[in-house]
């Protein structure tokens, strides 16, 4: 699997409901020891929503330093943030990932950092 | 969590690749991420890169001349981009820095073609220095 796979899928729970796209995948470096780098990256979740502009830009992080306004208006723009567990995810197809349980209970990403 | 957090299309895509001598070897054009054997998520295993790996995050029209060109410098059919096995990663930081040299990358393909086929018959390219 390719890390293009996820980015920019559209992500469904059972009943067909949409949660929003892939903006971008969260990793842990839990996994199993791989050379000198040590601990792997795990894929620990998707970090999916509504709008696709600027979320490459890292302005929906939350802690973000920059001018009020900008950080008002960006709050406003990612607020429908969510977070899929990995655990969640039942199967990954061209263009989209089926999760199971419904969007309605994903909850906010935590901060990253 | 216990280790590390990374968000891989902030912290990873794009970067540029650094060999063990501080050369440029590349850039983070996709990642290649597999099922461990004992089961359980995926692990990030190798870092792709080159025309072969970043044709598809292009797409389009785009896309399938990279996709071509990288096919150009392969032998046989086989479709695999340049792949840098995450073991060979020694850190993350603002570029990717690597524990190998260049020249024992994948990715030094294009670079060795294009010496090799277009740069190298320019007069005067034997007396580039190093």
């Amino acid at each position: 699997m390719r890390l293009s796979d996820l980015l920019g899928a559209d992500v469904v729970d059972q009943a067909g409901r949409r949660a929003g796209h892939v903006h971008d995948v969260r990793l842990v470096q839990d996994g199993p020891l791989v050379g000198a780098f040590g601990a792997s990256l795990r894929l620990d979740g998707l970090l999916v929503g509504r709008r696709g502009i600027g979320a490459r830009l890292g302005y929906n992080r939350r802690k973000m330093h920059g001018p009020l306004l900008v950080k008002l208006a960006v709050g406003w723009l990612f607020h429908d943030g969510r977070y899929v567990d990995w655990d969640r995810v039942r199967s990954v197809e061209e263009d989209r990932i089926l999760i199971s349980g419904s969007v309605d209970d994903l909850g906010q990403p935590s901060p990253s950092s | 969590m216990s280790g590390r957090v990374l968000e891989a299309g902030l912290h990873l895509l794009d970067r540029q690749l650094v060999d063990a001598d501080g050369r440029l070897a590349g850039k983070v054009d996709d990642l290649e991420l597999e099922f461990p054997e004992g089961g359980g998520p995926p692990v990030v295993t190798a870092i792709l890169a080159g025309p072969g790996a970043l044709s598809r995050r292009i797409g389009g029209r785009a896309g399938a001349w990279l996709e071509a060109v990288a096919n150009r410098l392969r032998d046989g059919d086989d479709r695999r981009p340049a792949r840098v096995s995450f073991g060979v990663v020694k850190r993350i930081e603002s570029a990717v820095d690597l524990s190998v040299p260049k020249a024992d990358l994948e990715t030094n393909r294009l670079e060795a073609w294009t010496r090799d086929h277009l740069i190298g018959h320019l007069p005067g390219a034997g007396d580039a220095p190093e």
